[in-house]
């Protein structure tokens, strides 16, 4: 008897550290990835190399943040690259004075950005409203808005750049501490806000508990309605706010700009840890994720490995993180 | 003589052509165990659904201490001190018992419009909770689709403990549990009847079940009831035949 309970016992604790293992396989990766990279490749052991991945997280990671919470709320927002793409390229050409491609109305930066800002919001309530309205699917509501946004923003200037646009745009880029843009700030006080709120806010537990079991969400009078909006209105806010960042960064924009970010911030995420069934997920393994991506791009930028392989890598690694996904259900 | 908790008259209900309730009247005191029996199709979710407010019916009047009550939605009801513990618990397994015993009902505190979860309060009532029941979960942090079905159903009848101050309505409480289980929730049933003092409807399909906990049963046969029995002056035979129709009554 004692030796059943026993083993029993050792069984579980086993499991537990099995799950606890899996739950932060991403933080294990990252570590291993920096300190092989930083032994094995010139140039990678440097200071600014990793100021450089952090900064290079920035917009990545931001969009991470939206699409975790969608996912965990077990939704999905396709439209978040294409949000931050128009939002992009629209304040480049609010801005924009004597260039031709632009709106000619040389608006101030920060007027745009409020434009942008009240823009990821109408988007995000647009997704949420067609989400709950007529119950369909928010992968295909948010897959059309993205292929509709994606379409204006290139109609916007007809396909056009905007380049050269007034110092004062890019003060968030060159106003640095320790050579740490406000750019990588304002990121890292965002992930602190929402994490906080994720982990420590009566909407943060019901975002779990709808991507958990959204009828014992209905049944014990959680409104669910005003959660979704919600998230999705964050999640418009968010891209919005990339999207203006990264025209600030780049000191103009392109209407295709923010192109194939959305299969980079589905990687970070799932590589974090979070569920695409909904229910699961934390920001600081999303984080890790975000970074991971970051780390293991610049190392392939010092060693000059061609573009496409570095698809391959990243395609292979989110394989990778799909199939942990599901090696922990064998840990129940 | 108890007293009169929830009184029933008269209820009727119709899903287009199809009546699922007919002229249902019925009491319960308190401090009592109701079994709802019938074979499926006889209207026993139809009416648990109709007492918990999931929808009103389309005739008929609910009392509950006197008083004369009208749900818009299951939040009315569960104000009034009627907990369901739904057939699937209304669980979330990726969450922990914590979370899960205060689904909706999360102790915070405001602070600039943010509500932040008072976690440690909440770790305390459960522990609380799980202790006046005697329930035994390992870690209360961990996340139930790792506790047994047992663990998690106490879990639900938890949140009655904690919050009911009137009626439990049990939807197939011990349906998918083990024998071992079955037997602990059964216990938990008894106990809670015993020492919180409060009245509950249990729906099961296993009259071995009904018999051990209840004080009376109610049959439901094709919407209608078709018998109520004190549990000493019955046995299975009758219920049975109640709830095949063998016994035809008299009208």
């Amino acid at each position: 008897m004692d030796i059943i309970l026993k083993t029993r016992l050792k069984s579980q604790n086993l499991k537990k550290l099995g799950r606890g293992t899996l739950n932060n396989i991403v933080w294990l990766i990252l570590i291993l990835c920096i300190v092989i990279f930083s032994s094995t490749i010139d140039g990678y052991f440097n200071i600014r190399n990793y100021i450089n991945i952090l900064s290079n997280s920035a917009f990545i990671g931001i969009l991470a943040i939206a699409e975790s919470y969608c996912l965990i709320s077990g939704n999905l927002d396709l439209s978040v690259e294409s949000v931050a793409g128009y939002s992009a390229i629209f304040s480049a050409w609010l801005a924009g004075g004597t260039l031709y491609s632009s709106s000619g109305l040389n608006m101030n930066p920060y007027i745009t950005l409020c434009l942008c800002l009240i823009i990821g919001i109408v988007v995000g309530f647009i997704n949420s409203y067609l989400i709950l309205k007529f119950k369909i699917s928010a992968f295909l509501v948010t897959l059309s808005t993205y292929i509709i946004i994606k379409g204006l923003a290139i109609a916007l200037t007809g396909g056009a750049g905007v380049s050269m646009l007034p110092d004062s745009f890019r003060l968030v880029d060159t106003i640095r501490f320790f050579n740490i843009s406000l750019i990588t700030i304002i990121m890292i006080v965002i992930y602190v806000i929402f994490y906080f709120i994720l982990k420590n806010t009566q909407f943060g537990a019901h975002i779990f508990i709808i991507g958990g079991n959204i009828n014992a969400a209905y049944n014990f009078g959680i409104n669910v309605k005003s959660v979704i909006y919600k998230v999705f209105i964050l999640s418009g806010l968010l891209s919005a706010l990339t999207g203006w960042l990264m025209t600030a960064r780049a000191n103009g924009a392109s209407p295709t700009m923010a192109s194939g970010f959305l299969f980079e911030v589905l990687a970070a995420v799932v590589l974090g840890g979070v569920s695409l069934q909904g229910g699961v997920g934390s920001l600081t393994g999303v984080f890790a994720g975000v970074l991971l991506l970051s780390s293991i791009r610049s190392a392939l930028n010092i060693m000059a490995i061609s573009p496409f392989i570095t698809e391959v890598i990243r395609g292979s690694l989110v394989l990778f993180a799909i199939i942990i996904d599901s090696v922990k259900r064998l840990f129940k | 003589m108890k007293d009169l908790l929830l009184k029933v008259e008269g209820i009727s209900k119709s899903f287009g052509s199809v009546r699922a309730l007919n002229n249902v009247s019925f009491e319960i005191f308190q401090n009592e165990v109701v079994g709802l029996v019938g074979d499926n199709g006889a209207g026993k979710s139809t009416l648990i659904k109709i007492l918990s407010g999931n929808f009103p019916p389309d005739k008929g009047k609910i009392y509950l201490s006197g008083l004369k009550i009208n749900f818009k939605n299951p939040i009315d009801a569960r104000k009034m001190g009627i907990e369901t513990v739904y057939q699937d618990l209304s669980l979330c397994s990726n969450l922990d018992s914590i979370s899960n015993l205060f689904i909706g009902r999360e102790i915070v505190k405001s602070f600039m419009r943010l509500k932040i979860l008072q976690k440690r309060k909440m770790e305390k009532k459960t522990a609380e909770v799980m202790k006046k029941i005697d329930i035994n979960i390992p870690s209360l942090k961990e996340r139930v689709e790792f506790l047994s079905g047992g663990q998690r159903q106490s879990i639900a009848l938890g949140r009655f403990v904690a919050w009911g101050q009137n009626l439990a309505l049990l939807d197939e409480p011990v349906a998918a549990l083990g024998v071992r289980e079955t037997r602990k929730v059964l216990e938990l049933i008894l106990k809670i009847k015993k020492e919180k003092k409060l009245s509950m409807i249990v729906i099961s399909h296993n009259l071995q079940h009904v018999f051990e906990v209840v004080d009376r049963i109610i049959v439901l046969r094709h919407g209608s009831i078709v018998g109520i029995r004190n549990k000493s002056s019955t046995g299975p035979d009758e219920i049975v035949s109640l709830i095949t129709g063998a016994i035809k009554i008299k009208k």
